[in-house]
């Protein structure tokens, strides 16, 4: 599904990925681990096309997308959810929904997606008519979620599910994230929180200081001593 | 004051009114969606005008066909003048200076065509009034009323109901995001931009049809158009159709209690009370 073959990015001169090789397959999940900084956001703004990529290349379905506009990628079956949600703050919910769903060949599934959207989050339902910067941080999360669904992606990148969520409503994200795996769609989820990513994940890559540190299984990961003291912390 | 100077001075402050959102409304577009505060509208109105003179008065054709093809000149010549404001990247404040200065030299390219003379629009198109009861009411301006009415409605449902209107809002919001999702916000500025320049051609075909045109005259419009679009909140066609008329009809009715020198006092004393106790406001 997507092959990312020796990706350098570049903030200015500044070297923020070095050589990142990581390979998705068809109807699979995998996880991007690492700490704070280590390039995790970077990574998902270069595969949305959100930032130049100055060597390497993106494979997406054998196709090369690494000088694609975002916008043709999204025509290609890539959804993002971004980290910090990052919704049309002042518009509706349903209106943000209905964003997923602009490209004209989405257009027609618009009222069987908002559908499926209202039945698998009820709340927005209710909050249809609602301006999206005022929801809380969980039923942002489920904006978010929704409006990557209404583009019936084939590929879906999620960017720090987690982040600044209670931890209930961290759970509820990953059972989310799992149904929506289980639908069929790729995923590529980027986490700090390592547990729970692996939890989910089929397969896992260690990104540190901009560069794959490690990568395989979560169970090889979790057995290997020193990632497991370096990023997974003594609990997990 | 009788009553029906009052009444009559309302009726022309809603005419009066309605012509500045008319002229207001493309500004108000260009300013929020496109982040080009476009000073140059105001010479588009003039260009637009003047065309429409030409072409309805000694040209001799039917206003209303005058209209129907000024509008899409017009819109050609706004997306060019975005295409061009795109091309050298210019933001907000910049924009204020370039397109004051196109405005010079539309007024300098109208002056070399039409000479700085006054020039009026002869037409018998709508000309005279109807009688309601003891008001008149001017047929060119109850049409131009009407338009006015019209294209602020359709303009806000636009933006508010169709998926260009929801793109656009969203590009606004968050332009990378919307990207990602497809939407094109490039092209959608040059549409916007198109719109507006078309609502500037239709604008100046009434200024033709109602005013005694001068080039000069092109700068006495900037303050209370931009009052308008301030007021109404910079961005919404519903707000400054009702700011206009707000600023018309407290005019008028300045005029009628006062003297008309004294016209602009009660708009802008209200928008300066607003700016001052309510900036969150525009």
């Amino acid at each position: 599904m997507l092959i990312l073959e020796n990706l350098d990015v570049y903030y200015g001169e500044a070297r923020a990925l070095a050589n990142v090789s990581l390979t998705l397959g068809d109807g699979e999940i995998a996880c991007v681990i690492g700490p704070n900084g280590a390039g995790k956001t970077t990574l998902v703004n270069a595969l949305a096309r959100l930032l130049p990529v100055r060597a390497g290349r993106i494979r997406l379905g054998g196709e090369d997308i690494t000088h694609l506009t975002p916008q043709e990628l999204a025509d290609r079956g890539l959804a993002l959810i971004p980290e910090g949600r990052r919704l049309f703050t002042t518009m509706t919910v349903e209106e943000n929904l209905e964003l997923g769903c602009y490209r004209p060949a989405a257009r027609a599934h618009r009222a069987q997606g908002l559908e499926g959207i209202y039945a698998m989050f009820p709340i927005l339902r209710e909050r249809r008519w609602q301006i999206a910067g005022t929801l809380s941080g969980g039923q942002q999360q489920m904006v978010a979620i929704g409006r990557a669904l209404m583009a019936r992606p084939k590929l879906l990148l999620i960017d720090e599910p987690s982040l600044g969520l209670a931890p209930v409503v961290i759970t509820q994200v990953f059972e989310t994230i799992k149904a929506i795996h289980a639908s069929g769609v790729s995923i590529l989820l980027i986490e700090q929180n390592a547990a729970k990513a692996l939890s989910v994940s089929q397969r896992a890559y260690v990104l540190d200081c901009g560069a794959i540190v490690a990568q395989g299984s979560p169970e090889e990961l979790r057995q290997s001593r020193e990632i497991n003291a370096a990023y997974l912390g003594a609990g997990a | 004051m009788s009553v029906t100077l009052l009444g009559q001075s309302i009726l022309s402050g809603i005419f009066s009114g309605s012509l500045y959102a008319l002229l207001g409304l493309g500004l108000t577009l260009s300013w929020r969606y496109l982040k080009i505060i476009n000073l140059a509208h105001f010479a588009f109105i003039f260009l637009a005008a003047y065309l429409t003179y030409q072409l309805a008065g000694p040209g001799g054709l039917p206003p209303l066909l005058v209209i129907a093809l000024v509008a899409p000149l017009f819109f050609v010549m706004g997306y060019a003048q975005q295409a061009f404001l795109e091309h050298f990247k210019v933001d907000e404040f910049a924009s204020i200076i370039i397109t004051f200065g196109m405005t010079i030299l539309a007024e300098t390219f109208i002056q070399w065509i039409w000479s700085a003379d006054f020039v009026r629009l002869e037409t018998h198109f709508l000309r005279g009034s109807w009688e309601l009861g003891p008001f008149f009411l001017p047929k060119q301006e109850m049409l131009m009323s009407a338009a006015a009415l019209a294209l602020c409605l359709v303009t806000a449902a636009f933006l508010r109901f169709t998926w260009i209107g929801k793109a656009l809002r969203a590009g606004l919001d968050n332009p990378q995001i919307a990207a990602s999702f497809g939407v094109p916000n490039k092209k959608l500025s040059l549409l916007i931009a198109g719109i507006a320049g078309a609502l500037a051609g239709v604008g100046g075909a009434f200024m033709a049809l109602l005013f005694t045109l001068a080039p000069s005259q092109i700068y006495s419009w900037f303050g209370v158009v931009l009052a308008a679009v301030l007021l109404g909140r910079v961005g919404s066609a519903t707000g400054v159709f009702a700011a206009g008329l707000l600023i018309g009809v407290s005019e008028a009715i300045t005029m009628a209690v006062t003297a008309p020198a004294w016209a602009p006092l009660a708009p802008f004393t209200l928008l300066i009370l607003i700016l001052v106790f309510w900036p969150e406001r525009v």
